[in-house]
């Protein structure tokens, strides 16, 4: 016994995208079932258009990277800044996230090893151009700007949580090859101190708003870029 | 027994199969950027310290749901989220719709924040999902008829609401 429309109108409004046998045949059967059903469709494709939330950027690595965590920061309470701390991505103008100090770090340099031992490679990779307004705009959002110079060789810049709150990790191309930069606003260091983990070297740079630390696999070459990092992000105009 | 190489992977493919999803859902869910967040991280943190429970690959994502709607159940106890405008969260990429269906699709975003929970969460199980009635029968633990039921009035719903809207089209036909 075939459909009655009333049946039908039931399933379409119930389950538009049914693969039902009965229900397929239906739709073609008179000039009524179909029209209703190219109406449901219409309708349902742009139900399907308004849920489709992109998710925010850096959501895969953040989820990803629970199972590299310590499981002692897996135990704890309010663990996502710790989350952030292994995953550090997060998107530009994602809104209510609390940038909290991770305490699990003693020093800028264990939180050096361990944020590039996370995604450090791998956003090397990435670095294939940011724009200059990008970059403007995602320091801007932590009252610094870069100078052009330093703005037209930025490859990838995104936030990224530091020891105390909110950064930026960048990927600077160089003529001599790529060079990750973390801004940290808010963490004070050791002028000019060298670092060293695995195979990379770090040097620390305080700046007129905050600090950096310029990574990259030689002491010659991140040491040849400390004043031009530090002469080039700057105190947006106006928080001088 | 599982080594912890193939554990991280097992969890690795898991995120990356369903973290959106799950984003999504819970986005729609409690309406607030920040909650779907944290409701998202929470359930990926629970499901990798319980990641030894789950057997069946297969059963993953109603796994997943059901521990993201448990810790949702939880924070609802604790705190009502504040709903935020998802104009706010939701980066439309609508340019190449035509103008009636870019309208359609953001009213339907309003519209879809406003229905009650108990019509709310079927259709996104079905929408963002791509849940069957039965799963959300399971799901929900309600008869597959009212789901139906549920799916049904959710769609009316909204429909009515774009017709109040002043959004034209044929959808009056249907009812």
């Amino acid at each position: 016994m075939s459909m009655n429309f009333s049946e039908f109108k039931r399933l379409l409004g119930a389950e538009p995208r049914s693969g039902d046998p009965e229900f397929q045949r239906a739709r073609h059967s008179s000039p009524e079932f179909e029209e209703a059903a190219a109406e449901a469709d219409r309708f349902e494709t742009n139900l399907e258009r308004a849920v489709s939330i992109p998710a925010p950027e850096g959501l895969e690595e953040s989820l990803t990277a629970i199972s590299d965590l310590p499981s002692d920061l897996v135990k704890r309470k309010g663990w996502w800044p710790m989350a952030l701390a292994a995953s550090v991505l997060i998107a530009v103008g994602a809104a209510g996230l609390t940038w909290k100090m991770n305490p699990s770090f003693d020093s800028v340099e264990d939180y050096l090893a361990y944020h590039y031992r996370h995604d450090g490679e791998k956003l090397l990779s990435r670095a294939d151009g940011a724009s200059a307004s990008d970059v403007q705009a995602l320091l801007s959002g932590l009252n610094v700007s870069a100078a052009p110079a330093l703005a037209g060789i930025v490859g990838m810049i995104k936030y990224c949580p530091t020891p105390d709150g909110k950064g930026v990790h960048m990927i600077l191309n160089t003529e001599n090859g790529p060079v990750t930069v973390f801004y940290m606003p808010d963490t004070e260091v050791t002028d000019k101190e060298m670092l060293a983990f695995d195979n990379m070297e770090a040097i620390l740079v305080d700046l007129q708003s905050g600090s950096a630390a310029i990574i990259g696999p030689n002491a010659q070459l991140i040491s040849s870029l400390y004043n031009f990092v530090q002469d080039s992000i700057l105190p947006a105009p106006g928080n001088s | 027994m599982i080594t912890e190489a193939g554990r991280q992977a097992k969890f690795q493919q898991l995120a990356e199969a369903y973290g959106t999803d799950l984003y999504r859902y819970a986005m729609w869910i409690c309406g607030n950027d920040a909650l779907a967040k944290d409701l998202v991280q929470e359930t990926f943190l629970r499901a990798w310290k319980a990641l030894d429970k789950l057997n069946d690959i297969k059963a993953a994502k109603s796994w997943l749901i059901t521990i993201l709607r448990r810790e949702y159940a939880r924070t609802f106890e604790r705190k009502v989220p504040k709903f935020t405008d998802v104009d706010k969260v939701v980066v439309p990429d609508d340019r190449e719709l035509e103008p009636d269906d870019r309208t359609e699709v953001r009213l339907l975003r309003r519209s879809i924040m406003k229905l009650a929970p108990k019509y709310r969460e079927p259709l996104l199980m079905q929408v963002v999902l791509g849940y069957s009635c039965q799963e959300i029968s399971e799901t929900l633990d309600i008869s597959k008829s009212a789901v139906m039921t549920q799916l049904f009035r959710a769609r009316e719903q909204l429909k009515s609401q774009l017709q109040s809207d002043g959004v034209t089209g044929n959808v009056h036909e249907l009812f």
